[in-house]
């Protein structure tokens, strides 16, 4: 039995210490946002954040991070609304910024590594509100354990969305 | 058979009727418009009558117009990232039906019992007419005869707005028109529905005119964009049956191996794992995904399979090609545009160039390895929970290696990696293995490959090499041109979990495969220099590599990749005419030009020179500089008809002799599809296979040694990352005097290879001829 708290949950599971987080997320925790894409921590897919922190799940025993703060896509508007101070009812209707700023992009092409970019970028923002280009092509290539990789090659629209998702934090603050 | 109605009024051929009909033989019939909203419930998926996998007495059909003036599209094309069906082709039925964009609130894609006409995901805009246009244009025309009859105003006199039918002073709506009837219109459909392509609806139905859209041109949103951001989609990764059981598979050792005989897992450290075998397809299925990953490593380790070694390895790829495959046993293929007489004008050329162009396997490689959840019921009935580019041929796949009619399989659509071509034929690998595991152990299976199993096991884009020879007369112009492009299958389409179960596949590429599935090697790559007087452009083709050595038939495995078989073509004819216009002394754009007559293809040309800041002057640039740790600049271009759309690129790079790195600092494309029907999807799409094509000019290829493919995860097949893209500028040119809309999603992988060789070229003086161009190579070239 591990317990978690994710997405400001708490939640107990029955999974073998070793499992990787990634499995206990998506099937027994019906979280779908972190994404398979090799299991090895190279591409960034299965991205989510450990105390803020972009953690690759994919290779992240679930015993490791039993009560540290884990957000996955799914959490991102409550991590937004509580950042923010918004209220309960302004929260269920708002997305995090960064989603915002991805729809209005149209950043997407298959999606599939999304999730992990979307992280990437929640954890650039927060510790860095304006961030140049210089430093957000730094903190998708060189900043995490491997690169977030997109096969589809949406880079342009990420960092269109990045610093777009930074307007729209600034103007919110 | 006849069709049954109680009314029917005559629209262009088709049949409009009132009340139920029967299918006629040979042709499908298509609904239209369902009344009632007691009817609509009543639309539920049924098992499919083969060949129509609809029911023809519901709902399921190409459009339906709602009582509340709703629309809905149903297409057999599922969505990979391009975004055509949630927005391109809402926006195409929304101005055929003349009723806004959000009129149009639901679209069913991919699902073979719930979409009409199969195909796959690719060519979405269908040269301008893809089949949802026609089907809107029949639809209105019923819908104008529905109102000319109610309104009492000849067909005519009615004009139509916002989905308001007006006329003699009287309007109506569409869905006032439809309500409490039970309608439905039937038209023309030609083709063979599990096959690559589809079905086709047929006739003329007239089309709204080009000067009458207002919905086309448009920026609209990707409304699947929004789910996927917000967590809100079910990916096929997200699905999960009840009693569903978690499997890895085992592949062989090599591709050519058989099973020798398969591990066992310890059973008290896997207590619920099961090894299943089908001849040498090795499966380990457990009901937790960590206990099947685990007890499939396990073994994997105590598997044993024969030895092969019947490759060349990637070494020795060109020279294979060249010396040992059969060219002779397909026919050669000549263009149609060949014309003249090419031996005589290059025996006695001017200037000649003479070279040859090799372009590397490279893998379609999706940031999602292939997964699939398949459930075979006792009855034989077999669902598959898949993302897949042509779920019609996956069911007619699986029929084959079950021995049943495609009757049987169901194929649930769910969105995914983008897969680039790879299942456009109707597996991508993981789909026939789980059938067969949950036809073993009689429960739903989910089948995930892991990355090594992606890499090593699935197909790639075929290699290539082409030899060119051009003529230059006096006057600098091309005297003649002749390429002959010799190329493997490109495109297996037999799924490799059958192979290795040994059951019944279509067969290996053959000469007499049908269409790309062939060995033969037909022209992909459209003529634009239509001043040439004398061309030559042949296709040899052959067999796969390894695919008649292997024991188990499988070898080396191809399949179209993104600009299949023409970015084989276009690479060495377009690195070609920039040494040609070096040769001639002449400027790459301003040659282009000259030997042009097309003015779509000049104006690209004109449109890439101007944004890009090109400087017109001959290449190599002055005094170009091969030796050094300083960066060198150069700058190449390279063009392209694909799909009704005339493309142009310039790459401009700095090159650092003394390590061979190339970066490209700046990437300018000019794209001319004709009509743009959304132009913020097209610049997206376009940015996305800009970036694509950079790596595969730098540093995509497939590696293979005598046995296999080495390639196995994202470090040993780098793809590119966000710190290789250069600043991309995209020049989009509407052309509505076109009258048609060109695809605007391949071809832009394509045009980077050989614009940056040329800008290589520019810069050093020095040509590499080979892809791609990876710094211990390009660093080797610049040192001899």
């Amino acid at each position: 039995m591990v317990t978690l708290n994710v997405n400001g949950v708490r939640r107990e599971v029955q999974a073998p210490d070793d499992t990787p987080l990634l499995y206990v997320l998506r099937n027994d925790l019906e979280l779908i946002g972190p994404q398979f894409g090799c299991g090895l921590a190279q591409c960034g897919a299965c991205a989510v954040l450990v105390d803020g922190k972009e953690t690759r799940s994919c290779v992240t025993p679930v015993a490791s991070v039993a009560n540290q703060e884990i957000t996955t896509l799914e959490g991102l508007p409550a991590r937004w609304a509580k950042l923010r101070g918004l209220s309960a009812e302004e929260a269920k209707s708002t997305l995090h910024p960064v989603q915002q700023a991805w729809i209005e992009e149209q950043t997407p092409q298959c999606g599939f590594c999304q999730n992990g970019m979307m992280i990437k970028a929640t954890e650039l923002l927060e510790s860095n509100p304006h961030p140049t280009l210089t430093q957000i092509k730094e903190a998708f290539t060189t900043s995490g354990v491997s690169p977030n990789l997109c096969r589809c090659g949406t880079y342009v629209a990420i960092i269109e969305a990045v610093q777009h998702a930074a307007t729209i934090m600034a103007k919110r603050s | 058979m006849a069709t049954m109605s109680e009314k029917p009024s005559n629209v262009i051929g088709p049949t409009l009727s009132r009340r139920q009909f029967i299918k006629a033989g040979g042709v499908l019939a298509v609904g239209f418009s369902f009344v009632g909203t007691e009817l609509l419930k009543a639309d539920t998926a049924k098992v499919a009558t083969f060949k129509n996998s609809l029911d023809p007495t519901l709902g399921s059909s190409w459009i339906e117009i709602h009582p509340d003036n709703t629309v809905l599209i149903r297409t057999g094309k599922s969505d990979f990232g391009q975004g055509s069906t949630f927005t391109a082709y809402r926006q195409i039925v929304a101005d055929e039906l003349s009723v806004p964009f959000e009129a149009i609130t639901t679209v069913v894609a991919g699902h073979t019992d719930l979409t009409p006409d199969g195909s796959g995901a690719f060519d979405f805009l269908g040269r301008g007419t893809p089949n949802i246009r026609k089907a809107a244009a029949y639809t209105y025309q019923a819908l104008l005869d529905l109102a000319s009859e109610k309104l009492g105003v000849p067909k005519e006199k009615l004009s139509v707005k916002d989905g308001v039918v007006t006329g003699g002073g009287k309007s109506i709506s569409y869905g006032d028109l439809v309500k409490n009837q039970q309608l439905r219109l039937t038209i023309p459909v030609s083709g063979d529905l599990t096959s690559i392509m589809g079905l086709t609806i047929e006739g003329n139905p007239p089309m709204k005119p080009v000067s009458e859209y207002t919905v086309i041109g448009e920026s609209f949103k990707n409304s699947i964009i929004s789910s996927k951001v917000a967590a809100k989609e079910t990916w096929a990764t997200d699905v999960r049956l009840p009693g569903m059981l978690h499997a890895r598979v085992i592949h062989p050792k090599t591709l050519g191996s058989t099973l020798v005989s398969a591990g066992q897992p310890d059973k008290k450290q896997f207590p619920n794992a099961q090894v299943i075998v089908k001849g040498s397809l090795v499966g380990v299925v457990a009901p937790t995904e960590w206990e099947a990953i685990q007890a499939a490593e396990q073994v994997a380790g105590a598997t044993k399979w024969t030895d092969w070694k019947g490759l060349p390895g990637n070494a020795k790829l060109y020279q294979h090609l060249r010396e040992q495959s059969d060219w002779t046993s397909a026919p050669i293929e000549k263009s149609k545009p060949s014309k003249g007489d090419v031996a005589p004008v290059l025996a006695s050329a001017h200037k000649k160039h003479s070279a040859t162009y090799q372009l590397s396997y490279m893998k379609h490689a999706p940031i999602g390895p292939t997964m699939a959840v398949a459930d075979v019921k006792a009855d034989g009935t077999v669902h598959i929970y898949v993302h897949n580019q042509n779920p019609q041929a996956l069911r007619g796949e699986i029929a084959t290696m079950l021995g049943t009619t495609p009757d049987h399989v169901i194929v649930h659509a769910y969105p995914g990696p983008g897969h680039y071509g790879r299942s456009n034929g109707g597996n991508s690998g993981a789909e026939d293995e789980a059938v067969l595991l949950s036809q073993a152990v009689g429960k739903p299976v989910r089948v995930q490959w892991m990355r090594a199993d992606d890499m090593q096991w699935s197909t790639q884009s075929a290699a290539a090499y082409s030899d060119v020879q051009i003529a230059i007369d006096e006057k600098g112009k091309i005297a003649a041109y002749q390429i002959d492009h010799y190329m493997p299958a490109m495109q297996d389409d037999r799924p490799v979990g059958a192979i290795l179960a040994g059951l019944p596949t279509m067969s290996a590429p053959q000469v007499h495969s049908g269409g790309v599935t062939s060995t033969v090697n037909g022209i992909e790559d459209p003529w634009v220099y239509a001043q040439v007087t004398n061309l030559t452009e042949n296709g040899h083709g052959t067999f796969q590599v390894g695919q008649k050595e292997s024991p188990i038939a499988v070898g080396i495995r191809d399949h179209s990749m993104r600009t299949p078989g023409q970015f084989q073509q276009n690479y060495p004819r377009e690195l070609a005419i920039n040494e040609a216009a070096a040769l001639a002394g002449a400027d790459a754009i301003q040659f282009r030009i000259d030997h042009a007559n097309e003015e779509r293809a000049i104006s690209v040309l004109k449109a890439v020179r101007d944004a890009s800041g090109w400087d017109t002057r001959p290449s190599p640039r002055p005094n170009p500089v091969s030796t050094g740790a300083t960066p060198v600049r150069g700058r190449g271009v390279s063009l392209m008809l694909r799909s009704g759309t005339y493309w142009a690129c310039v790459c401009q790079i700095a090159v650092t002799p003394s390590t061979g790195a190339i970066a490209v600092e700046k990437y300018t494309i000019a794209v001319d599809p004709g009509i743009i029907v959304n132009p913020m999807q097209l610049k997206r799409n376009v940015e996305g296979g800009a970036v694509m094509g950079i790596a595969h000019a730098l540093f995509e290829e497939m590696t293979f040694d005598e046995s296999g493919i080495t390639n196995e995860d994202w470090t040993s097949y780098p793809i590119p990352t966000m710190a290789d893209i250069p600043e991309i500028q995209v020049v989009l040119l509407n052309n509505p005097k076109v009258g048609a809309y060109g695809g605007g999603s391949e071809a832009a992988n394509a045009l980077a290879a050989p614009a940056v060789a040329a800008a290589l070229h520019d810069a050093t003086g020095k040509m590499i001829r080979r892809l791609p161009m990876k710094a211990a190579y390009v660093q080797a070239v610049l040192k001899a």
